[in-house]
């Protein structure tokens, strides 16, 4: 199969960061109601084959344009940035102060259910600073400026890296 | 012969008759089946119109094998020939089943290998997989009977938190019995299928699902027809079986009589929970020992396995990202749901009455006899469409006995995902995959499903190698796993068939045994079998041709031609196995082509095309 390049397309959007989230996910339904393997469950294997790998193209299609952080690499791969590598240069001291002292406040948080209070605020400040690097995100990508968009880029990935850690200590806090 | 059967994407395969296909759901305790009777898909019942099948098998004396009420009768009496809750045992080992807890009145077959136990009964080594087997033959006489005609298809519900091995052997099993499944279901799924196509076509439902051995949780969204799998929860150890052996314990304790034995005390537990929720209070006599238990103390004693059960239900809110508010219906499923305590629990977690119009017990094989009867291709007004998650995270073992995932629960289904993996050390020619699955970091705590190795790696420095391992999961939520390296194209791939699982030459050699024994006919299914898979594929690639000739290359549709030739002459006079074979051979030589045709359709939907 050959390496698909545009997800925008196949879900009949514009090529941009922010997006008709419920177009998205009617499209998609659209889209798997006509490819989905269900729809030729008696065929032979071929058909079946065939419809597998549509439906799980239209799977992987959909996740990378739900998630905020995976179309932001999405993107910046659409304008042909390798994202998987990350050099010194690409994030500066300061990203990395901020870092760390967001881990800390976090692993500072007491163990057990008291902790789920002081973790809700630090989440909190996590999902603005989100919102504030993507908003950069989005300029630095409509200068072009790519450097700039990649830099941001792996920026979300630490902040989504930390969101998600944050989670997970909840869900222990919680006995999950 | 019908010319255009191949999916067209967007086009409507014509299909003359009504073909027959069933839902089964293979239940711990009971089973059931269910067929579309005209208008509506209801349950079928047995000559005596018993709906439920009792998940028993005994094997008796006289050599019969009896499946259901009668094998009951013999669950005390005759412990070691009659196997029940055959469902707990699939997929583990004998020492994960010991630690397990459950009652298990049997001689495990020393010569077998402590991950794949089997019953010594009068009949021989019986293993999880074969008792599965006896049950789905049973429910597939029945349904012949009552439709009247041979099944193309079924339908098989299995929990959704069922692992791969669960779900390959519950595929074996149904191989076994000689049923081409049409697709493997997740139970809640099916449950929603039944209720969203009679309620309300939008919302967020929450299907809880408390059977007798195991518990599921799903979160689905309904909008226009289409189901979407949200999250799903569970524990394959928590059910109707753990309120019943925390009651029968008690109960020993209680009446301090040493010769009360477990399988009565279970029994007696079990009577006193079905009759609670009818009263607030029930009597009991054990020997010289009177005794009563309300329902108070009853959801004391049950505390435990509950608390679990809630705390699943939270985890799954939180998977799915959905508040309580989100939440428009809640469907109760499974005949542990009786229980006035565990609806109470449910009602004040969720805060709304849950539907419970349709009987919990029939409610997950209904749905998959609607789902059987839309992918057998039988036209219904209803069209819909479910989109199902992987239940638990897949992975790859990596240094220092981590789990990498490739593949995170609740992924949407069917998916394909790939991950780079480099040699570790210079010169390295080999690599061994270890392949997970689990949600814990450490190897330790997840489950190993496969392992296989990569070879042919071309010698380099390490970390210069890209070794790229594709994890496939199809709508069975089956596992298949692939290694390449990229320089050199080495490839080693693997179906992932559970280390413990039956391999296929020996579900072959139990299904000539099988063969040999009273199923006679063998020969003749399998030969119609072929021959429906062998008018298909004519019929998919004459169809193909037709749409996209200019894809052909030089001399390929002579070739073609001649496949399909020698498979239609071997329709009128061969053997099943001429049949099956020529098929495979059609199917490789135009394989090529089917494969342009894919990057064809999939370029096209890419460029916005409607596909």
């Amino acid at each position: 199969m050959q390496a698909p390049q545009d997800y925008f397309s196949l879900f009949s959007l514009e090529r941009r960061f922010a997006i008709d989230k419920k177009a998205l996910s009617a499209r998609f339904r659209d889209l798997q109601s006509e490819s989905h393997p269900d729809k030729v469950a008696a065929a032979d294997e071929q058909t079946k084959l065939l419809a597998v790998q549509q439906s799980s193209l239209l799977n992987d299609a959909y996740a990378t344009l739900k998630s905020p952080l995976a179309r932001a690499g999405y993107l910046l791969q659409l304008h042909g940035v390798d994202v998987e590598g990350v050099s010194q240069t690409d994030l500066d001291m300061a990203v990395l102060m901020e870092q760390m002292e967001l881990r800390e406040t976090v692993a500072d948080a007491p163990a057990g259910e008291a902790g789920l209070a002081v973790l809700a605020p630090i989440k909190q400040d996590i999902g603005n600073r989100i919102v504030e690097r993507e908003e950069r995100f989005v300029a630095g990508l409509e200068a072009m400026d790519l450097p700039g968009a990649k830099r941001v880029f792996h920026e979300l990935q630490f902040l989504h890296k930390l969101f998600q850690e944050i989670e997970v200590s909840e869900e222990r806090r919680l006995g999950f | 012969m019908a010319l255009l059967q191949i999916q067209e994407p967007g086009g409507k395969p014509a299909r003359p008759k009504h073909r027959l296909a069933v839902g089964i759901d293979l239940g711990t305790t009971n089973s059931l089946v269910a067929a579309r009777c005209g208008l509506k898909v209801e349950t079928l019942p047995d000559e005596a119109g018993a709906h439920l099948l009792p998940s028993v098998v005994h094997y008796s004396r006289e050599g019969a094998v009896l499946v259901g009420k009668q094998a009951k009768a013999y669950a005390l009496t005759d412990a070691p020939n009659t196997l029940v809750s055959a469902k707990r045992m699939l997929g583990k080992g004998l020492s994960e089943l010991r630690q397990l807890g459950h009652y298990l009145p049997y001689e495990f077959d020393a010569s077998r290998d402590d991950k794949a136990p089997a019953v010594i009964t009068r009949a021989g080594s019986k293993d999880p997989v074969a008792v599965s087997a006896d049950i789905l033959a049973a429910l597939k006489t029945r349904a012949e009977s009552a439709l009247k005609g041979q099944l193309e298809g079924a339908v098989i519900t299995v929990p959704a938190y069922f692992n791969d091995a669960q779900r390959q052997q519950t595929k074996e099993a149904a191989a076994l019995a000689g049923l081409n499944v049409l697709r493997l279901l997740n139970e809640p799924t099916a449950a929603a299928v039944a209720y969203g196509l009679d309620s309300a076509d939008q919302g967020n439902i929450v299907v809880f699902d408390l059977g007798g051995g195991t518990f599921d949780v799903s979160l689905l969204s309904l909008t226009r027809g289409v189901f979407e799998v949200l999250s799903t929860g569970g524990d394959t150890n928590l059910g109707g079986d753990d309120f019943d052996r925390l009651l029968a314990s008690w109960l020993v304790e209680q009446c301090g009589d040493a010769s009360f034995n477990e399988g009565e005390a279970q029994q007696l537990a079990n009577e006193l929970k079905h009759q609670l929720s009818d009263l607030d209070c029930v009597d009991f006599v054990i020997g010289d020992y009177q005794g009563s238990l309300s329902r108070e103390q009853f959801a004391e004693i049950a505390k435990e396995p509950l608390a679990r059960a809630m705390m699943i239900c939270r985890r799954s809110l939180r998977d799915a990202r959905l508040e309580l508010d989100d939440i428009d219906n809640v469907i109760l499923v499974g005949g542990s749901t009786r229980m006035p305590l565990v609806r109470a629990a449910v009602e004040s977690f969720f805060g709304r009455e849950p539907l419970t119009s349709i009987d919990p017990d029939r409610v997950v094989a209904v749905g998959a006899g609607i789902q059987a009867d839309v992918l057998i291709g039988n036209k219904s007004d209803t069209d819909f469409l479910l989109l199902d998650v992987t239940p638990l995270s897949l992975g790859i073992e990596t240094m220092g006995e981590l789990v990498e995932k490739i593949i995170p629960r609740n992924t949407t289904i069917p998916v394909s995902r790939a991950q780079e993996f480099t040699t570790f050390k210079d010169g390295q020619t080999a690599m061994a995959l270890h392949v997970m699955q689990g949600e814990r970091e450490a190897v330790a705590d997840c489950r190993s499903l496969a392992r296989f190795t990569l070879r042919g790696i071309p010698g380099m420095v390490a970390g210069a190698a890209k070794i790229r391992v594709t994890f496939q999961v199809d709508a069975d939520g089956l596992l298949s796993v692939s290694a390449e390296e990229t320089l050199t194209g080495a490839k080693s791939e693997i179906q992932v068939k559970p280390s413990y699982g039956l391999e296929a030459d020996t579900i072959e050699s139990m299904l000539q045994s099988s063969q040999e024994n009273a199923r006679a006919d063998m020969e003749l299914r399998s030969l119609q079998e072929a021959k429906v898979d062998a008018i298909q594929l004519i019929d998919a690639v004459a169809a193909a041709v037709l749409a996209d000739p200019q894809l052909l290359e030089e001399g390929e549709q002579q070739k073609i031609n001649e496949g399909v030739a020698a498979l239609a002459a071997a329709l009128e006079t061969g053997s099943s196995t001429q049949v099956s074979d020529l098929t495979a051979a059609l199917n490789k030589i135009s394989g090529d082509f089917a494969a342009r045709r894919m990057d064809e359709h999939i370029a096209r939907a890419l460029q916005g095309e409607s596909i």
